[in-house]
């Protein structure tokens, strides 16, 4: 054990594991910047989506059932699919089958909480921002999603950790990231690399959740924070009452 | 090549169970093609594979030819890896099965095969005899890392050999498995043998033999792709693999391996069998095996016995 801790050490240490193709910074980077394209795509397609139907209520039992079958596809599935369907484009290796299983990935989250922030709003204070002459549209951008942002964050959040954990497999299709680490690890037998690849992936996931956990801090409105909600529980929040719902 | 196979340990076992379990080939039809006069006199054998296709389609007609030659065969194929077929053929719950040169040279004596045939061979031979196995003659095919591209870019740049491909290595994009870097036999051989600066290239990441790899390279994607050299994708997408015409890849040529107690007792004919199958496996020819069991489904005895027929055997 303290040998293998030993060995880890040696391989962090050894500057041929921050060099070259298959080096951290270029793999990190990778992993990065697919993460990121990734996430972006699925808060472009989830937050629209999930606002409109937390907004109207409608289509929200059809968008909410799809979203959660989508959370039952299994991701390396969806990017062996996506290779071989973009294999005739020429986009088949390479970042692209990874980024768009990612994207799909990431929308769930998204949906089912900005949609149920919107939801668990109070309907007086949407009421009353009517009643004041506010169009939907305004309704919707001064009161329901501030109001509901700490949850429409959390999704996001949520969405970002699984991204970046998940961006892993892409090596198994040739997209690259820092999978590739663990893959060449288990390729060549050797375990403190497949041990070291992981760990990097880990520390990443953690600090993108620190990361997300301290923006949702920060975009929480003072008024909701100091009212004794939980700002960064991911659970519905109860308007007015002050306690998260169960 | 080795990744993919061991999956198959475990299908390989529970065939193993499952054979076990029916009851035996008994007398073959085959038995009764030729050597009548010989027949009492043989032995009777069973035959062993690996726990992939290649392996079990080789050993399938190794059983086919001798059935015709007089013997009386069992087959018990795709028994698992090396570390099942090896123990089984040393303690004679087998006495026959179709070997790799250097895979089992490297893994189960843990020697180093080079891509010279029979420097390799000999070497095997050497710690056979130890064990009490035979190796006979080496087929001409072998089944090792190698690079291929499409039809098309051979025609247009006029490729055929390794050393071809050297010379445009560095306008074309290379797939390659992703421990190709430090593979001895894959970046620092190519840097090595063929003088390919193998850091400069454009290179993408898959799995090395894999039909994903050969899936990309056929759809363009890549233009060179690792593959191993009988790779059943290679006949199924008119691929053109490269000849290795300064040796990078280790010596993988089939030879049959029998425990020398069978030998003694079966006499000449065994060899002459074997040997006479061994010849005519040519890496083209188990490539077409592999298609023909994998890409079409055809069973190892149809494919076996379609390849003697073909053959003249």
């Amino acid at each position: 054990m303290i040998e293998f801790l030993g060995e880890l050490a040696g391989w962090f240490a050894d500057p041929a594991t921050w060099s070259g193709r298959d080096g951290i910074p270029v793999r990190l980077w990778e992993h990065l910047w697919i993460s990121g394209v990734s996430l972006a795509g699925s808060i472009g397609i989830g937050l629209p989506l999930g606002l409109a139907i937390g907004h109207t209520g409608r289509g929200a039992g059809t968008v909410v059932a799809v979203a959660n079958i989508g959370r039952a596809v299994p991701s390396l599935g969806l990017m062996g699919l996506a290779f071989l369907l973009l294999l005739p484009l020429g986009l088949g290796v390479g970042p692209l089958p990874t980024i768009v299983a990612l994207v799909a990935l990431g929308i769930p989250p998204i949906v089912v909480n900005a949609y149920t922030g919107l939801r668990e709003v109070d309907r007086d204070l949407i009421e009353a921002a009517r009643g004041m002459g506010m169009r939907e549209r305004e309704v919707l951008r001064g009161v329901e999603v501030p109001i509901a942002l700490p949850v429409i964050l959390a999704g996001i959040r949520t969405s970002a950790v699984q991204i970046v954990a998940t961006a892993t497999l892409a090596a198994a299709i040739g997209g690259g990231t820092l999978g590739q680490l663990i893959v060449i690890g288990f390729n060549v037998g050797d375990q403190v690399r497949i041990f070291g690849g992981a760990l990097v992936v880990a520390a990443l996931s953690i600090a993108t959740e620190l990361g997300f956990a301290w923006i949702q801090r920060r975009a929480t409105s003072p008024g909701l924070r100091g009212r004794g909600y939980a700002p960064i529980d991911p659970a519905p929040v109860a308007p007015g009452g002050g306690t998260p719902l169960p | 090549m080795r990744t993919n196979r061991t999956f198959v340990l475990g299908a390989a076992l529970l065939a193993l169970v499952i054979s076990a379990c029916t009851p035996g080939e008994g007398d073959s039809p085959a038995a009764s093609a030729g050597g009548e006069s010989q027949a009492a006199d043989l032995p009777s054998l069973t035959i062993g594979s690996a726990g992939f296709w290649e392996s079990a389609v080789v050993a399938e007609i190794y059983a086919q030819a001798l059935e015709g030659a007089g013997f009386t065969v069992e087959r018990s194929l795709e028994l698992g890896a090396r570390d099942v077929t090896h123990p089984a053929l040393v303690d004679g719950e087998i006495d026959l099965m179709p070997e790799y040169i250097g895979g089992y040279l490297a893994v189960t004596y843990e020697g180093e095969p080079t891509p010279d045939i029979e420097e390799s061979l000999t070497a095997l031979r050497t710690e056979l005899e130890a064990d009490g196995l035979v190796a006979f003659e080496p087929t001409p095919g072998t089944d090792a890392d190698g690079f291929a591209v499409r039809q098309e870019t051979a025609d247009d740049l006029g490729l055929a050999t390794m050393s071809d491909l050297a010379e445009v290595a560095g306008d074309l994009t290379w797939g390659v498995a992703q421990e190709c870097a430090e593979n001895p036999n894959c970046g620092p051989g190519l840097e090595r043998v063929y003088g390919i600066d193998f850091a400069s290239l454009d290179v993408e990441t898959l799995a090395a033999c894999s039909t994903a790899i050969a899936e990309a390279l056929n759809a363009s994607n890549i233009d060179v792709a690792q593959v191993c050299t009988t790779q059943p994708e290679i006949a199924g997408f008119n691929l053109v693999l490269l000849e290795d015409d300064l040796g990078l890849a280790p010596a993988q040529n089939l030879v049959p391996v029998a425990r020398q107690e069978l030998v003694d007792e079966a006499g000449e004919v065994l060899e002459t069998t074997l040997n006479e199958v061994s010849a005519l496996l040519t890496t083209e020819e188990l490539t077409n095996l592999g298609a023909a069991v994998i890409l079409n489904g055809e069973s190892y005895e149809d494919a076996a016995s379609q390849w003697l027929e073909d053959n003249g055997l």
